[in-house]
């Protein structure tokens, strides 16, 4: 679909690269093998080099540092380019889903039920992969927080799916914090 | 000259463009480089149709405002006098779609849509600036980060405000304390001797 543009090759703010792994992370909560899913299509989308396996993509993912096991150097930025490809092809593929969970026409209580669902799964993923002392992710687990945050999310990956999504998601993610 | 015709469809909406190839700019037949007409449907409204400006104007609108709410910045987009514009509703779920004829006498016409419909929107835009077969060029700001300024309107005031108003009470409270805490009397204090059990030297002259 995309090679790894040369262009743009910016480095991720600390607060971009924590939206960047909690956006894999909605995306492991909506795929239940979003894992072996991620790996397939960073190769379907030639990011072979990039992430050969499973444990190299998690190494680029531990970046966040809101993770238990962080790693302390900056994420390289051809790296960063490489997960927000993925993202956006990831993005792609669930779409359907997405649209689904966004959509006002949908029947109103099979929607409640599949936000329910997703809230249910990203909770458990933030609370089994990061670091529960920060209060950060304390943040992300608040009951009154949550709602904003993961429609948030949904829509994030909604309007960046495909590779139109590349570079408004690229532009976010490089968004001061205020 | 052959007049190609392509389709981007995405869910719940459907963006046709038709046009012709340039041949003085050495376009193949396959490629669009005048634009003749275009129309969109979006599910449950009116069909839309307009000319390239038209198209221009809706892009141009559409695409910073969907950059703009990846970032969480709910802002209006689309000039004042301008052919379309584009805002958030106050459910901040939905978003208002406002188009204005350049007939006269027609009123504008006002389409609200949810956050699907607007992906769906933004990725058929999305194709349609990214296929290599239409050779318009396209008016669009590029996708840049936000400045501060832009960003810092998001946070409510009162969170805005809450470290730095704390901060100042904070402050205020310790030079209060400080101000009303009373001093030792100075007499007092200089006729302390320096240290219990040493005797102050005499000058020589009194020896």
């Amino acid at each position: 679909m995309t090679e790894v543009s040369v262009q743009s090759r910016a480095r991720l703010s600390r607060r971009g690269v924590e939206r960047l792994d909690l956006l894999l992370l909605t995306i492991e909560a909506l795929d239940l093998n979003g894992g072996e899913a991620m790996l397939w299509t960073s190769h379907q989308i030639g990011l072979q080099a990039q992430f050969p396996n499973r444990v190299e993509l998690w190494k680029r993912r531990c970046h966040n540092p809101l993770r238990r096991t962080t790693r302390r150097e900056q994420l390289n930025p051809v790296d960063a380019e490489s997960l927000i490809c993925l993202v956006c092809a990831m993005a792609e593929r669930l779409y359907p889903m997405l649209h689904q969970l966004l959509s006002t026409r949908e029947p109103e209580q099979l929607t409640q039920e599949r936000w329910m669902l997703l809230k249910e799964r990203l909770g458990d993923l933030i609370e089994e992969r990061m670091n529960l002392r920060r209060g950060a992710v304390m943040n992300l687990l608040d009951h009154d927080s949550e709602g904003p945050l993961h429609r948030q999310l949904i829509n994030t990956l909604a309007l960046c799916a495909g590779p139109g999504g590349i570079d408004r998601l690229r532009a976010t993610l490089l968004d001061p914090t205020p | 000259m052959q007049k190609n015709t392509y389709r981007y469809e995405q869910t719940a909406s459907l963006l046709l463009v038709e046009g012709y190839p340039d041949l003085s700019a050495g376009h193949g037949n396959e490629a669009i480089g005048i634009l003749s007409a275009w129309r969109l449907q979006l599910i449950g409204t009116p069909e839309l149709e307009g000319t390239r400006d038209h198209l221009e104007s809706l892009m141009s609108a559409v695409m910073p405002y969907a950059r703009h709410q990846l970032s969480g910045v709910g802002l209006r987009f689309g000039a004042d006098g301008g052919f379309v514009s584009i805002g958030p509703m106050d459910s901040g779920t939905r978003h208002q779609l406002e188009l204005r004829s350049s007939r006269e006498g027609v009123e504008p016409l006002q389409i609200k849509l949810d956050d699907a419909d607007l992906a769906d929107l933004v990725r058929c835009l999305d194709r349609l600036r990214l296929d290599e077969r239409v050779k318009l060029t396209w008016t669009i700001p590029t996708d840049q980060a936000l400045k501060r300024h832009e960003l810092v309107d998001r946070i409510p005031l009162q969170r805005r405000l809450a470290a730095p108003v704390l901060g100042g009470f904070a402050l205020a409270a310790t030079l209060a304390v400080a101000v009303l805490q009373p001093l030792p009397p100075i007499g007092e204090e200089s006729a302390k001797p320096l240290t219990t059990g040493l005797e102050t030297a005499q000058p020589d002259a009194e020896r």
